[in-house]
């Protein structure tokens, strides 16, 4: 008996000391888990005593994951990933760490992150909610091959989004090629442009629908509203099988995006067509971002200095945040990191331009925009009225009229 | 030999395991559903974020367009797809199993396949066959439509099958039929091996034909499998939801044309954030499927009291 | 009249061949691709015309696969629980099809009514409860939580009910009653060895079920060591950056086990009652 009581008492103090051992879990999605496990290396080497657990879902069903642990406060990892597109949801989760606070202090350390991207993660009633690890800076790629067939120069694309449209009809009948994939891509781009500061895409800082009053909608329907009777767009969604092919066949003259696309482009979508590519601005300077994504720590976080101190590493150093963009081309938040060899590296796929630097120009210039918890759905709303649009020829100021009390309504709940 | 149990508790103690579980896993989630229709609430802010609002999600679920929508699609989809599914299987299931001696296996494998394969291959095959100006369909149809015979037939442009709302629900019907198929070949041939031989051997020597012994023998005899399977499909096509969602890219497509209202309560819950009113959709569904339940449980009973 | 008899068996038999080689290639049509997929590298998936033959990639692709999930590990985890499941599936469902196939109790249809409404809750919307309760009895990464709660499933009581009420008479039930056997034991020695082609099919359908469902995992499972394989599979989708010819490879990979649990079932199928122990 005596024994028995002896190694059971040995058992539980060997668990024990088990248990001391600390682990930080960090919950991620493709690709942003794999940069995780490459800073790993470094970083497990200051902290030898630390086991790390990784754990990867895919995109949706890793928010679906996060969204069911805050739910009900439990299984909360140590370090959250939450890409641009949940931002707004989680952010007014009130279970997630206010950064500015101690002992993280975030506010010290901000002017070194990219200002629009810290200011997308700041909340008024809860603070700094998340520290942003990577950008995407709009830029729009074109063909540069197909352009010259057409007689069309890089100034006339970006001009004004009239001349921008000038050059499809140009590079249509020059080469067949369409100008864009979508006509909604050019919405989207139009109705981030010019946003009041305090203010959101689809939301007035009180939260009303703007979609119905701002002339941003108004133009980005009537522009897509052109290309379509036009028939500059290929009507192909973005990461679609055929959107793919039409990269890799010239399908598509201009693809404009977060700059992430160029590396892409160069690895998988359309290695074939290296060299024929060029990044420049978007039409009339417009300053957008696709996409983004943000490290978080919950409020029920086991190990919270520890996940901060991972944060850090992940965001502030120049070298893991260097390593990300030319590994996974994450283009860095960080501003020092924005700089370097890599930057004045010309991109061969581009033909030899040298387009990282633009693309840093491109980001320092773009706004803070507020997001809100709604986005998802009135994003959903105005496309689901641009369809009827395009399809139907329902009128855009009812398309606008309908698409903003249908907004009204869902986001009153 | 004594009897340990006696009959009359016997059954109990045979649905026992049932009961635990329910009680343990099964019940909860139904209450917590139900307690949610009446709460507004948003997952992300935790629990106790909860706030009592009667009514109001049942109302503004009435009162919202796509609920309808959605339930149209559903119940579109629901027999579009079902009814064929046993239509088919039924006779083909008879053939395999009288007729197929060595390939049996084989051709039960290869209809089985679909059921069998998870949704991810699933949604790259078909929208890669399905693609407007990529897909190996249209390219078929175009080929066809140049012959004299199916000319003034076939449109000669791509058919944005995915795309159109016209056609969307079609190919999601065809899909889920695609993919079930194959189960109920198996059903109807499990019941089929059910029925003795001696019964057919009687019909031959009085001279039935195939078809004969097929209407009068085995048909009878597959009433209560037929229940089952037909009940199944219903209740699975009133839930349909990961077909279309990967069809449609999780969004329902053009004008919600291949949204049903399982994915229309997934995205309330997880995209709008709003999972007292997706609970609130769920009850209206349920009430729907105990409805249509009832109806086959009926249509079914007389047939089962005649056999 | 037995020349009739043979021409028409053979008519059907020549329509009824068509048929089902006709229905065979639809069938398998789209998965042809899906191996061709599996061969190919990513680049080269998407491209117009669809690829029809064959690559060399395959072994690569699985290389990439393994090197993103404990590939392994994931495919143990998904034929554990997939067989634990299975197992005590058979072994609730056919009790309690029995009960409710032969006996009259209190409470019956009330019941009854019970195992169809547990049919009626979308897996989803009971993600963020059942959470709960896996989190209540620190059931979280354990594989138990995956296969215990459905254990019983309503649908596979509903079928060995139909299927015990249709194919074994009441009167071997009486005659074992009237041999003096306990009511467990007539489950246990009389119904059971009967239920062939019923175990076939409801262990298929469980077996498959099990294998195939991410969204259990999903909620319970908190470390890529303890995923099953499809949620492992999923994993490996990236919304920029999928490995296609990976996943492909993983998707057909995970189809072999059902296609052999299937060949060992059907088997099952074909003994069923011919032997007479029933009827006659």
């Amino acid at each position: 008996m005596k024994k028995l009581l002896t190694s059971i008492v040995a058992l539980l103090l060997i668990f024990n000391a088990y248990a001391e051992q600390k682990t930080l879990t960090v919950a991620a999605y493709p690709s942003v888990d794999e940069i995780i496990k490459t800073a790993l290396i470094e970083w497990k080497k200051k902290h030898p005593d630390v086991d790390i657990k990784v754990v990867g879902r895919e995109y949706a069903d890793h928010h679906t994951a996060m969204t069911t642990a805050l739910a009900t406060a439990t299984s909360l990892p140590d370090v959250m990933t939450i890409e641009y597109g949940y931002l707004g949801r989680f952010a007014q989760s009130g279970a997630l760490e206010d950064l500015s606070q101690p002992p993280y202090r975030a506010n010290d350390v901000a002017k070194k992150i990219v200002p629009f991207a810290m200011a997308q993660a700041r909340t008024q009633a809860h603070g700094q909610i998340a520290i942003p690890t990577d950008i995407g800076p709009g830029a729009m790629f074109y063909r540069n091959d197909l352009a010259q067939k057409a007689k069309v120069k890089d100034a006339e694309l970006t001009e004004s989004w009239d001349s921008f449209i000038e050059s499809g009809k140009k590079i249509k009948s020059a080469t067949g090629a369409y100008l864009v994939a979508h006509a909604r891509d050019v919405k989207d781009i139009v109705i981030r442009t010019g946003i009041p500061a305090d203010e959101g895409v689809y939301f007035d800082s009180r939260g009303q629908s703007v979609v119905g009053t701002s002339p941003r909608f108004q133009k980005g329907f009537e522009l897509a509203k052109k290309i379509r009777t036009e028939g500059l767009d290929a009507k192909v969604n973005a990461w679609s099988g055929e959107w793919g092919e039409s990269l890799k066949r010239g399908n598509v003259s201009v693809q404009m995006m977060g700059a992430w696309l160029g590396g892409h482009l160069a690895n998988w979508l359309a290695p074939n067509t290296a060299g024929l590519w060029r990044s420049t601005a978007l039409p009339e300077r417009a300053a957008t971002s696709w996409g983004g994504t943000f490290y978080a720590i919950p409020k029920k976080a086991q190990n919270k200095e520890l996940a901060w101190d991972l944060i850090s590493y992940l965001t502030l150093n120049r070298q893991q945040q260097q390593l990300a963009f030319e590994k996974f081309n994450a283009f860095p938040a960080l501003l020092d990191a924005q700089s370097g060899p890599f930057f004045e590296q010309p991109v061969q796929f581009l033909g030899g331009q040298k387009a990282r630097i633009e693309w840093k120009n491109t980001a320092s210039q773009i706004e803070p925009t507020r997001v809100f918890k709604h986005d998802t759905i009135a994003e959903e709303i105005v496309n689901a009225e641009l369809d009827l649009v395009l399809l139907k020829g329902k009128p855009i100021d009812q398309a606008l009229k309908d698409a903003n009390s249908q907004i009204q309504r869902r986001a009153r709940r | 030999m004594k009897p340990i149990i006696k009959p009359s508790i016997a059954p109990y103690v045979l649905i026992s395991p049932f009961i635990i579980l329910f009680l343990a896993f099964g019940l909860f989630p139904i209450l917590f559903s139900f307690v949610l229709m009446f709460h507004t609430w948003d997952p992300v802010q935790g629990l106790a974020s909860m706030q009592f609002v009667g009514l109001e999600n049942l109302a503004f679920a009435i009162d919202d367009p796509l609920v309808w929508t959605s339930l149209g699609n559903t119940l579109w989809l629901a027999v579009a797809s079902g009814l064929p599914q046993h239509l088919i299987a039924i006779p083909l299931a008879y053939l395999i199993n009288e007729k197929l001696g060595r390939w049996r296996n084989a051709v039960m494998g290869a209809y089985f396949l679909p059921y069998i394969t998870s949704t991810v291959p699933i949604a790259m095959m078909f929208s890669t066959l399905f693609s407007t100006d990529y897909g190996m369909v249209n390219a078929m149809l175009l080929k066809l439509a140049q012959t004299p015979l199916f000319q003034h037939v076939l449109p000669n442009t791509n058919v944005d099958w995915l795309g159109d709302p016209k056609t969307i629900k079609p190919i999601v019907a065809f899909v889920v039929f695609w993919r079930y198929l194959g189960f109920n070949i198996i059903l109807y041939v499990a019941a089929m091996q059910a029925i003795p031989r001696d019964q057919y051997e009687a019909a031959r020597m009085d001279g039935a034909k195939s078809f004969q012994q097929f209407w009068y023998i085995t048909l009878p005899q597959l009433k209560p499998i037929m229940f089952f399977g037909v009940t199944l499909t219903i209740i699975g096509g009133l839930q349909l939801f990961e077909e279309p969602f990967i069809l449609t890219g999780g969004k329902g497509g053009m004008e919600y044309a291949g949204m049903t209202t399982a994915m229309y309560m997934y995205r309330t819950a997880f995209d709008y954030n709003d999972y007292g009113l997706a609970s609130a959709i769920s009850w209206m569904l349920f009430i729907i499927i105990l409805a249509m339940t009832i109806l086959t449980n009926k249509a079914f009973k007389g047939k089962e009291v005649q056999a | 009249m037995s020349d009739l008899h043979k021409s028409d068996q053979d008519t059907l038999s020549g329509w009824g061949w068509m048929a089902l080689l006709l229905g065979a290639v639809f069938m398998l049509g789209p998965f042809y691709f899906m191996f061709v997929f599996a061969t190919l590298p990513r680049t080269e998936i998407f491209s117009v015309p669809p690829p029809l033959f064959f690559g060399d990639h395959f072994l690569a692709n699985m290389a990439i696969l393994m090197k993103k999930i404990p590939f392994w590990i994931n495919l143990g985890w998904s034929l554990y629980v997939g067989l634990a499941s299975t197992a005590l599936t058979l072994l609730f469902c056919s009790m309690a099809g029995f009960a409710f196939a032969i006996y009259d109790f209190k409470f019956k249809n009330a019941l009854f009514s019970v195992v169809m409404g547990t049919m009626l809750v979308p897996a989803f919307l009971g993600m963020i409860p059942t959470f709960l309760i896996m989190d209540a009895l620190h059931w979280i990464d354990q594989p138990r939580a995956l296969y215990l709660p459905g254990a019983a499933p309503a649908m596979g009581i509903f079928l060995m009910r139909q299927y015990i009420s249709s194919a074994i008479p009441k009167e071997l039930i009486e005659a074992a009653r009237m041999d003096g056997c306990g009511e467990l034991r007539i489950y246990w020695s009389v119904v059971v060895p009967l239920l062939g082609p019923a175990f076939g099919t409801l262990g298929l359908i469980a077996f498959i079920a099990s294998w195939n469902n991410f969204i259990g995992p999903l909620v319970v499972m908190r470390s890529v060591e303890m995923y099953t394989f499809p949620l492992a599979l999923r994993s490996v989708q990236s919304p920029v950056d999928t490995e296609w010819g990976a996943l492909m490879a993983g998707s057909a990979i995970a189809v072999i086990p059902l296609l052999i649990i299937f060949i060992f079932s059907s088997r099952r199928l074909i003994e069923g009652l011919t032997s007479g122990a029933v009827r006659g």
